[in-house]
């Protein structure tokens, strides 16, 4: 054994000139050999789309794609973004979108894993109906929640009519103050089992002797949760939420498909005021801009994720 | 501190009863060790005294007061865990200082007795540190002194020890019995090896099958255990169980062995063997007390070797007998090699002898 690789150390020594990352990558080219594959179609799929992106957020784009004829504008695009009464709209609904859904479900989300964590009956039916919401087709999702929104044949509307309290049904997506909410409100219940699902998971790592050593100890259920299940819960927590963030900040196909942006911009969210500029509007370059955007907060976010994820490990291992 | 009183308890899981009229009284001060197999029901046992498992049936009193329907923070108890079971996000002086704070206990005096206990258990040094950054050996001191600090009339103990390695199993171990001594503090200790039991406790309770065995001194238990179970149990190497017919030879009774052999019986143990239920008899003997003969002398049997275990002080050899296994302890100067022939001489006084149908001690009235 020892020949052999003082052999092949030999041979390596007497090639020149290779700097020490080259030699790293020739030292272990059978395992970049495997990657490769993989690489390529990433720069295909992914790193040229991106080049691409960035480069059209500084050209002025006819419309149609005769892209060839596109004029290099410098900035413009992002200052005509930036001074637009629109984007600031948009922005608006996204941060009230993003925030108010990925709160709203975490906490709904941690409330059912807290009751579905106990044992009792029916527990398991339970938890496979409240799956439902998240595994059915967002698109079907969609449909279903318009019509149960309908002004006139709405499911809520009859309900709150039959019941004498109102007279006429609510217009919830067809109404500039409502729209946001209502559509919130089917967000919210689409992922809050994907929160559920996490946090379900996270306790039940919680260590069973610590819960009673803290009963021990006089803790009572709300204590033993806030000393004990809460901390032991922060991580799975922050990755929780940082993946709904992610999710809510990408959104498309609840606000698309229930309102397509209306009414008067007022359910407009950037991927899908991005998706109208680009293929409503064939603003190429602009719908760029946007995107470059985009993906810098995202990417802001992605550094936070991978931040958590890797923290925790850091943590267990120094100090 | 206070004295703990069980009687008659009983916990059933459906139709399986993991305890089973368990009687026991636990006097103030005493260091008591519960102690059997996985699954004795010794674990059970300890949650049902904490409250941490709803009691079956029978009672349970701590001090003067019937506790079967307290909750644990109500009957004044303290546990230490397996796992040591600290907060793993709270400095050492937090995790001592929670159950205080449960209590409701002014700052100050909190601040006083977290100070002390760290006094008293030399960890002072530690007390800003986290778990994590402490040893096994010092995370089980900060769970002793988390118990502590409570002053609680009753510590119970569950397997504190099983977490660390062997060297400093045995340093915890002094630790824990000066603890006991210092505070003379009633002590309940789960554990399933039985030599933590014995080196530890003043008495131990020997438990199998949901069921207490005898509750008695460690000495007493070593050396008058009521059953083969709990002969078997306590000591190691555990106790050799022969087992014999009762007949009668030359006028006289002794116990024959299907491979031919009898062994005649010194008249004390004649007087035993006439208690058992039926002619088979079970002989009971420690390593300690048979002797290994290289040549037949009158009263031996011969034997073969089987294996050799040399531990430096004492040699101990296994040798087959009527289809048991015996375990012998020799002087370490004397070779002895697989398949040879030996002589085994067992000690009239300090052999053991059980009904081989009930499997209890047989006694001279």
């Amino acid at each position: 054994m020892t020949i052999v690789t003082g052999k092949a150390e030999a041979r390596r020594k007497l090639q020149p000139g290779r700097s020490g990352v080259l030699r790293n990558i020739w030292a272990h080219r059978a395992d970049y050999a495997y990657v490769l594959p993989a690489i390529a179609v990433m720069l295909v799929v992914i790193a040229y789309p991106i080049y691409y992106t960035i480069e059209l957020s500084f050209y002025k784009t006819p419309p149609g794609l005769q892209l060839r004829d596109k004029t290099f504008i410098g900035f413009d695009n992002y200052t005509t973004i930036l001074t637009s009464e629109v984007f600031w709209k948009v922005t608006w609904n996204t941060l009230v979108w993003t925030f108010g859904s990925t709160f709203i479900s975490f906490v709904l989300g941690f409330a059912t894993a807290l009751a579905l964590h106990r044992d009792f009956i029916g527990r398991g039916v339970l938890r496979a109906i409240l799956i439902i919401p998240w595994v059915i087709s967002a698109v079907a999702a969609s449909y279903i929640w318009k019509w149960i929104y309908h002004s006139d044949f709405g499911i809520i509307g009859a309900v709150l009519v039959g019941l004498g309290l109102t007279d006429r049904p609510p217009n919830f997506i067809d109404n500039v103050s409502t729209v946001l909410p209502s559509l919130i409100v089917v967000n919210i219940w689409r992922e809050f089992p994907f929160a559920m699902i996490m946090m379900m998971a996270g306790l039940q790592t919680v260590p069973d002797q610590l819960l009673r050593a803290a009963k021990v100890d006089g803790a009572n259920a709300w204590q033993r949760f806030w000393h004990v299940t809460f901390p032991h819960l922060r991580n799975v927590s922050v990755v929780t939420i940082l993946l709904l963030a992610v999710a809510n900040f990408n959104s498309f196909i609840i606000p698309w498909i229930m309102t397509a942006g209306g009414p008067s911009n007022a359910s407009h969210i950037w991927i899908t005021h991005i998706y109208e500029l680009a293929f409503g509007r064939q603003r190429w370059g602009v719908a760029s801009a946007y995107s470059v955007l985009l993906f810098l907060i995202l990417m802001t976010l992605g550094y936070f994720y991978v931040r958590a994820l890797s923290g925790n490990e850091r943590k267990e291992g120094g100090a | 501190m206070a004295h703990v009183v069980l009687k008659d308890l009983v916990k059933t899981y459906g139709n399986f009863k993991a305890v089973n009229d368990v009687s026991l009284t636990v006097n103030d001060g005493e260091f008591v060790a519960l102690v059997g197999p996985s699954g004795c029901g010794k674990t059970t046992t300890l949650n049902l005294v904490a409250g941490l498992t709803p009691i079956t049936s029978g009672d349970i009193v701590i001090g003067d007061r019937v506790v079967n329907d307290l909750d644990p923070k109500d009957r004044d108890i303290a546990m230490v865990f397996q796992n040591y079971a600290l907060y793993p996000q709270k400095s050492v002086y937090m995790n001592l200082a929670f159950p205080l704070q449960m209590r409701k206990l002014p700052r100050d005096e909190i601040d006083k007795k977290v100070k002390e206990a760290a006094r008293v258990l030399d960890m002072t040094h530690l007390l800003e540190r986290k778990p994590r950054e402490l040893s096994g050996g010092q995370q089980q001191r900060v769970a002793l002194g988390r118990a502590l600090v409570r002053d609680p009339a009753v510590f119970l103990m569950d397997e504190p020890l099983s977490n660390l390695d062997a060297k400093l199993r045995v340093q915890m171990r002094s630790e824990i019995k000066r603890f006991h001594q210092d505070l003379k503090a009633t002590i309940i200790y789960v554990t399933h090896d039985q030599l933590e039991a014995v080196t530890m406790a003043d008495k131990m309770a020997v438990m199998n099958g949901g069921f207490l065995q005898q509750y008695d001194s460690p000495a007493q238990v070593f050396a008058h255990p009521v059953n083969m179970f709990v002969a078997s149990f306590i000591g190691s190497p555990a106790m050799s169980l022969i087992p014999l017919e009762i007949s009668t030879a030359n006028g006289g009774t002794v116990l024959t062995s299907a491979e031919g052999w009898s062994l005649g019986l010194s008249p004390r143990n004649v007087q035993k063997v006439t208690k058992a239920t039926t002619k088979k008899v079970v002989l009971g003997a420690r390593h300690s007390t048979i002797k290994l003969h290289k040549s037949a002398v009158p009263g031996s049997i011969p034997a073969k070797v089987y294996t050799v275990e040399p531990t430096g002080d004492v040699t101990f050899v296994q040798a087959f007998l009527s289809g048991a296994i015996v375990n012998v302890s020799v002087p370490p100067n004397i070779a002895v090699t697989p398949d040879e022939r030996i002589w085994l001489e067992f000690d009239q006084e300090r052999m053991h002898l059980f009904d081989g149908e009930t499997e209890m001690a047989l006694e001279a009235s």
